[in-house]
Order: structure tokens, then sequence, then C-alpha cells
């Protein structure tokens, strides 16, 4: 049991006990937003990028470029209700319904912009929209629509797009002696093909002065955040899934400035630090259920966690892909293209030997076991996505490992990243509910076992 | 013996029947046989090291249950139905699994197996990138070098130059064969009908490559002489998208009076357009498997690290060899097929569409979920949309 949380002092009609420092970096990635028009409306390039763990971020912002993510901007679609018409102008393009949530959106936010509005932002867009883009950065890590979407862009825009490539192994693979030398080789090789690319489309050098104090400042920023989540382990968990999730795009994309983006993160490490010390939980109700999310939740229905969290559900670690990865040392490495690889390849492979020793091959299983171990979890809520197989694909194995290998048990809640229609709150406060039941067997039937929580 | 006493179109029906039949004959005599799954792991490396490639599908007709507690029900039901037959024991013939990273959920697959079905011990997982770039094709081959390595080890010989180059020749000689089949569907009426055809190809991919390529050579003599060719049907057709190992799509599409002539599928041309080029070594092998074979998987673009889009051009470099065979073939219509779930065939749907449409070509998009259950619904729409061809 956990029942050590004291409610905050400050607003307790709230549920979640929202960190401070969470909301001037949340606000960092809306600034992008806002710059990008910015940049656009005086006639400089603008970017819209994939998620691409870092790999083609840093490059990009050495060379001065405005950057949005449209699966970020899709995000904030759902959450302010405004997918919909989206969705609906890509079926009526002809795209299948099963694509990705993010995919379908951007792909009917493109439609609008330049078949119905000829290259006019839509009204309806939040935040002013996304600036129509000079250059499509997609990437090949983890999901296919990355590089698909983008592709299919193509319909839309003349910009061209480019691909960053990234190995994907399997876990023995992963492992093999002479591989990490021939991908760091092979990702200096596409990196310097990049730039070649950027300096000719854009008609300026790379400024390597900059990116290197971009990847410094990356480096710090990671280091930063992987402090927090340490920190979270702590009883009771101090940060909610929901300020991670809001709080989240200054370090998984580099939004903002990168340095004011450090000085936030650091702001938050010590208030996150504070609340360990004083022993002060996420949420304004008594810790009775530590609970870790997998993978991308419903943006349409956040408050949805308020419920939980009245229940004493502290979400207290969530979507491992998208934290920052345990720092690496660059202390031998003076190329920043080799740092560059080394940073973005580390995110991939840094799981693959543990999950071996662990005799596991899929590394997503690994590192929800690692995270049940060191967050002491009572149960795991996954969430299976209609419209995205990179973060559903690997949840049964997660399921099955954390079943058979620790006894904690997960609830299992199909739904979507985009379409709220396929989620449903209430019916899953009710297998909430009943899955408390569960949990409170499992800490015995672990406790049985000689596990210490 | 079903096998020693048939040949031509009866043997491969055989095959197609009874997938596993031929190869389990050979484990017996002591062969041993490595599954491999989609287009990308190189068989010819298999063949030279005198082990059999036998290509895993899955099968329409098997419900799926035991890949429920493995898998998800939001993925491709394509490779659900695979880790679902691999749980039932369906592939214990198998001495070898092998994989590729063609998509996200198929590279899962690999881990699947050897988290679940845990069964043969060897396994390996070839990471193909997601570009043609000239530092992709370098890479590439250094993991076709790393399996190359994993497989010598698991046969107890060295691969040498002179055995890669006889595979290599061998499969060469089975893809030549394959395009001289679908020349006999050139007539009108073709001298094959779609669903022999499928028969013969799910054959090949069941069959060692010696055995395969007679079986080409004796269907493609007794068809150019047969007496009982194929009926002429209203329309003729190209079919397009991932695999499908079943000859019940086809069997609707003719059934509603339209022959199937050619196609641009992973059970189809796919396999066979393109030669391995000399020389006959890893990097040919790498150039062939991540830029000659045409699949949706890979990123390609008109002209390297180009400045600006030119979305016809880019639709001509992505789909040029379609027109070259809507021309060869005389194409009057396209269906456009794909299984559920299946990313990098849903974005290109519309694209493709807009391509045949400048080509003057009608086409029919249609969705399953690989099982013969889920065509039923097509069928109204294939019979509307060849009503409107005739």
């Amino acid at each position: 049991m956990s029942e050590t949380a004291t409610p905050a002092k400050t607003d307790q009609k709230r549920a979640i006990n929202r960190l401070k420092s969470m909301y001037p970096l949340r606000n960092l990635v809306q600034q992008d937003y806002i710059d990008t028009l910015n940049a656009s409306n005086e006639g400089k390039p603008t970017v819209w990028a994939m998620l691409n763990y870092w790999e083609g971020d840093l490059p990009l912002k050495a060379m001065g470029l405005n950057i949005v993510y449209p699966e970020n901007y899709s995000t904030l679609l759902a959450s302010t209700g405004s997918a919909e018409s989206f969705l609906d102008a890509s079926d009526s393009d002809g795209y299948p319904t099963h694509l990705c949530g993010y995919g379908r959106s951007t792909i009917g936010y493109s439609y609008r912009m330049m078949k119905d509005l000829n290259g006019r932002i839509p009204p309806e867009a939040p935040l002013g929209g996304m600036a129509k883009p000079t250059l499509l950065l997609g990437s090949g890590i983890i999901c296919d629509a990355r590089f698909k979407w983008f592709q299919a862009l193509g319909r839309y825009f003349d910009a061209p797009q480019w691909v960053l490539e990234m190995p994907m192994m399997g876990t023995a693979e992963g492992t093999e002696p002479d591989l990490e030398g021939y991908q760091i080789k092979f990702l200096v090789r596409e990196l310097q093909a990049f730039i070649a690319f950027l300096e000719k489309l854009l008609g300026r050098k790379m400024d390597w002065a900059r990116l290197e104090e971009l990847i410094d400042l990356a480096v710090k920023i990671h280091e930063t955040n992987w402090q927090i989540s340490e920190l979270r382990k702590s009883i009771p968990g101090p940060m909610h899934s929901t300020d991670f999730w809001s709080s989240m795009p200054p370090s998984l994309f580099f939004a903002g400035d990168m340095a004011t983006a450090l000085k936030l993160y650091q702001d938050m490490l010590a208030e996150v630090q504070e609340r360990v010390n004083n022993k002060i939980a996420g949420i304004n109700y008594p810790e009775k259920y530590r609970i870790v999310f997998s993978e991308l939740p419903p943006w349409h229905s956040l408050k949805f966690f308020d419920s939980l969290a009245e229940k004493g559900w502290n979400f207290v670690f969530e979507s491992r892909g998208y934290h920052a990865p345990r720092p690496l040392d660059f202390s031998h490495v003076s190329d920043p293209l080799e740092k560059l690889a080394r940073l973005s390849r580390n995110f991939i492979f840094s799981i693959h030997p543990c999950a071996l020793e662990d005799g596991i091959a899929n590394p997503v299983a690994e590192v929800y076991l690692q995270t049940a171990r060191e967050f002491k979890a009572d149960g795991f809520f996954l969430h299976p996505l209609i419209s995205c197989r990179a973060a559903s694909a690997g949840l049964r194995s997660v399921q099955d490992f954390l079943m058979k290998r620790l006894n904690v048990p997960t609830l299992w809640v199909e739904g979507d990243i985009i379409d709220k229609r396929v989620f449903n709150p209430q019916e899953t406060l009710a297998r909430a509910e009943a899955f408390e039941q569960t949990m409170e067997h499992y800490r015995k039937v672990r406790k049985a076992q000689g596990l210490d929580w | 013996m079903v096998i020693a006493m048939t040949k031509g179109l009866s043997l491969a029906r055989g095959v197609y029947q009874d997938r596993g039949l031929r190869m389990r004959e050979l484990r017996k005599s002591g062969k041993k046989i490595i599954g491999y799954i989609c287009l990308y792991p190189p068989v010819e490396i298999i063949t030279a090291l005198g082990m059999i490639p036998f290509r895993i599908f899955g099968d329409m007709n098997e419900t799926i249950t035991a890949a429920d507690q493995v898998s998800t029900t939001l993925v491709c039901p394509f490779l659900r139905s695979i880790i679902d037959l691999a749980l039932k024991g369906k592939f214990n013939f198998l001495d070898g699994v092998v994989g590729a990273h063609t998509c996200d959920i198929g590279a899962g697959l690999i881990l699947q197996w050897r988290d679940f079905v845990k069964s043969p011990n060897f396994s390996h997982l070839l990471d193909v990138p997601h570009t043609d770039h000239a530092p992709a094709v370098d890479y590439f081959e250094g993991q076709i070098n790393s399996f190359k390595r994993h497989l010598e080890e698991f046969a107890g010989q060295q691969l040498t130059d002179d055995k890669l180059a006889k595979a290599i020749e061998l499969h060469n000689t089975q893809r030549k064969l394959v395009r001289q089949l679908y020349d006999l569907r050139k007539p009108d009426p073709p001298l094959l009908t779609s669903m022999e055809n499928l028969e013969v190809l799910v054959a090949l991919f069941s069959l060692p490559v010696d055995e395969g390529n007679e079986l080409l050579e004796n269907v493609i003599a007794d068809v150019q002489e047969r007496k009982d060719k194929p009926d002429k049907k209203k329309a003729r057709l190209l079919v397009w998208g991932p695999v499908f190992d079943n000859t019940s799509l086809y069997e609707l599409i003719e059934s509603a009076g339209a022959s199937v002539v050619v196609d641009d599928t992973c059970v189809g041309t796919r396999a066979f357009w393109a030669d391995v080029k000399p020389p006959y070594d890893l990097h040919s092998l790498a150039q062939h498997y991540l830029v000659d074979i045409k699949c949706p998987r890979t990123y390609r673009q008109a002209q390297p690290a180009e400045l600006k889009k030119n979305y016809d051009k880019d639709l001509e470099s992505r789909f040029d060899y379609i027109k070259k065979a809507v021309t060869d073939w005389k194409v009057k219509g396209a269906i456009l097929q794909s299984v559920k779930y299946c990313d990098t065939h849903g974005y290109e749907v519309p694209n493709l569409r807009h391509y045949l449409d400048g080509l003057g070509i009608p086409s029919l998009y249609i969705e399953h979920d690989y099982s013969e259950r889920s065509l039923a619904p097509i069928k109204t729409r294939v019979e509307a949309f060849v009503e409107t061809l005739g």
C-alpha cells in the first residue's frame, strides 16, 4: 500500500495536483506555432517534421528553421474537439479510415488548405494553424506512417520531403558486437547527406558551432528529464502523467528555444524534488494505486484522469517511448554528427542488452517490466489505439510479461488518440472499479512471492 | 505420393492445397527448411547454403484464436494469421524462421515468435532501411552479411562466392520463367486463369527452387498447348496490393465477368519482376531487394534529394512500372485491394488511383480482413465495377 500522500494544501478542487512548472513548458510549444506562422508570413522557410528522436530536429534548428510537428498539432486538434472535420476531409479524398488518426487529420488539414482554401490556413484551425510547409521531414523511426503520410502530402504541397533513417533491430541482432560502429557510420553518412540537402535547399551553410551548442543543450535537457523521471519513482508519485504529456514537447522534439526549455525543466526538477522531500503527490487525494499508462492517451478525453484521481489512482509514469533515455557519456566523441547519431540511436538500442538478459525478445515488454519494478506499479492502464499500430502492437506482450513475471495486472481499454467515438469513459470507469479488486488481490500475491510492493 | 505422380498445373494445385507437403518430405530426407516472411529475406543465401526457403503465409480459412493471446486485433490480420498458425503448431516442419523489418508489425512478428512460439531455435530478423539512399543500400548489405554469418553458423558451412552465384542464377531463372508464365495471360482470352497463376506462384514459394523451375517449365509447356482455354471475359483487370495468397479473391472477380491478367502484389509480380544483377555478391542482393523490388514500404522519389516536389513526376517515378503492365497486358480496369490496417499500402491508395485515372484506367478500392468471409460483402461492388467496364 502507498497511502502516504498528503493532499496538496492549494487548489483542493482539482483532482490532479498540477506542477506549476509545467505551464510555461506547455506554452513553449504553443509559441512555436505562432513563430512559424510569423516566419511564413515573412517569406521564410518553415518545416513540418515527424517525431524523429532528435536526429533531424537539431540540424534544422541550427539552420535557423521554424518547425512544427503535425503529430503534436493533431493532439491539439483532438483536445480542442477540432479534429472531426479534418478526418472527414481525409476520408473524402480517399484515404482509408483505418490509417493513423494523426495522419488523417493532417491530410484533411492539408486538403482543406490547398484544395478548399487556395493555400490559406483553415479558419477553424486552433492556435492560428500550421503554416504552409516548405520542407517535410519524415522519419523511419518506429512507425511506417512517419514517412508514408508525408509522402501522401505530395498530393497537396510541392514541398520536398526528406526521410531520415534509423536502424530498427530485433533484440538479439541489436547486441551483435560489431553493430554499433557500423550503425553509427550509417547514421553519420545519412546526416551528412541530409545536411548537404538542407544547405542546397536553403542556399546557406550549416552553422556547425550552433549545432554543437544545440547538441550540448539537448544532452542537458535529456539529463534533466532523466533526473525528473528518477524522482518520480518516489512514494507518493510526485508528478502525474498528465503533467508529463503537457510538458514533453520541449524534450521530445525540442520545441521552443532550447536554452529556455532547459531552464524550465530545471525549474520542474526543483519543484518535483520539493514534492518528494515533502511527500506531496501528483494527485490531491491519497495515493491508493500507483498506475503506469501505456502508450498514448485519449487526447480528447484527458479530463477522464480527474475521475480516476478522485479514486486515488495516481498515474506515476507513462508513455516510455516518449521519455528521455538514460544519459550517455559523450566525452570521447568530438564529431557533432557522431554525437547526434549516438544520441538518437540510444533511444532505440539502450534496452536491448537488458531484454536479452531477461530472456525477452520484445524490448517494449522489457521496458515496462523495468518500469513496473522501479515504480512499484500496482497496475498498468494499457490503451491500444484503433489507428496506431506502433503504439499498440506490443501491448499484448507487455500484458503477458507483466502478469507472468511480476503478477502486475493490466486494465485493457481500446480507444484512440483522435477519434473520441471509440473511447467510452463511463464504461471504463466502471471497469476501473472492478480493477481495483484485481490490484488488491495481486498486491497480496506479490507480497507472498517476496516482492516488495 | 501426390508430389511424385503429378506435374504441371495438377502439381501446383496439390502443393497449393497442402503447402507443407513437400517440405515435410524433404525434412525427412535430412534437408533443413527455413521459413521466411515477406519478400525481403534474400532466399538466395538460404538456397546457397543447401537449405530450402519456404515462404510463410497465413490461412484465410482458419479462424484466428490463439493469436489473440499475443497480438491485438488492431494490427494486420495477415500477420496475425501467421502467428496464430505458428502458435497452433502448423509450421512445425520449419528448422528456422527469418523475418525482415518490412513494416513495423512484420518486424514485431519475429519478436512474438521468439517470445511465444519459441521454436524453431534458429530465427533471424533483418533490418531493412526505409529509403533507397546509397548509405541505406550499404547498410542493408551489412545486414545481409550478418544474416549470412548467422545462417552459416546454423548450416555448419561457409558460403562461397561460387555457391552464391549458382543460387542467384537458379533464382533468376525462376524469375525469368515466372515472367514467361505471365506472358501467357497477354492474349485475349488469357491462356491461364488468375486462379491457376496464383496456385503456381504459391507452389513456387513452397518448393525448392530447382523443383519450382521444373514446375514452371512444365506448366508453361502444358498451357501453351492446352485445349481447354479460359473463356473470354468482359474486362481485363490488374490487381494491386499487399499479400494475397488465396485464390478466393480472383474467383470472385472472375465470376463477376472479368479476367485478372496481371497484378502488382507481393505474392505475384513483385517477387519476380527484376533479376538480381551481376556481379553476384551481397551488394547485388542489397540493391535488388531494397531498390529493385517495388513495394510501397520503401520511400522513393523522382530525383534523389529533389528540392521541389513535382506531383506528376513523383507519381511517375513510383508507378511507371504499373503503366507498362497496363499497356503490355491491355488492362481496362484495376482493383486495388488491401488487408485492413496495412499502413504502407493504405497511404498509397488515392495517389495510385489518381495515377491510374491519368492513364484512363478506372479503379476500385476494396479492403478485407484476410478471411474469405470478409470478401462476401465486396462481391456486389466488384460486380458493379466490372459492369461499368463492359
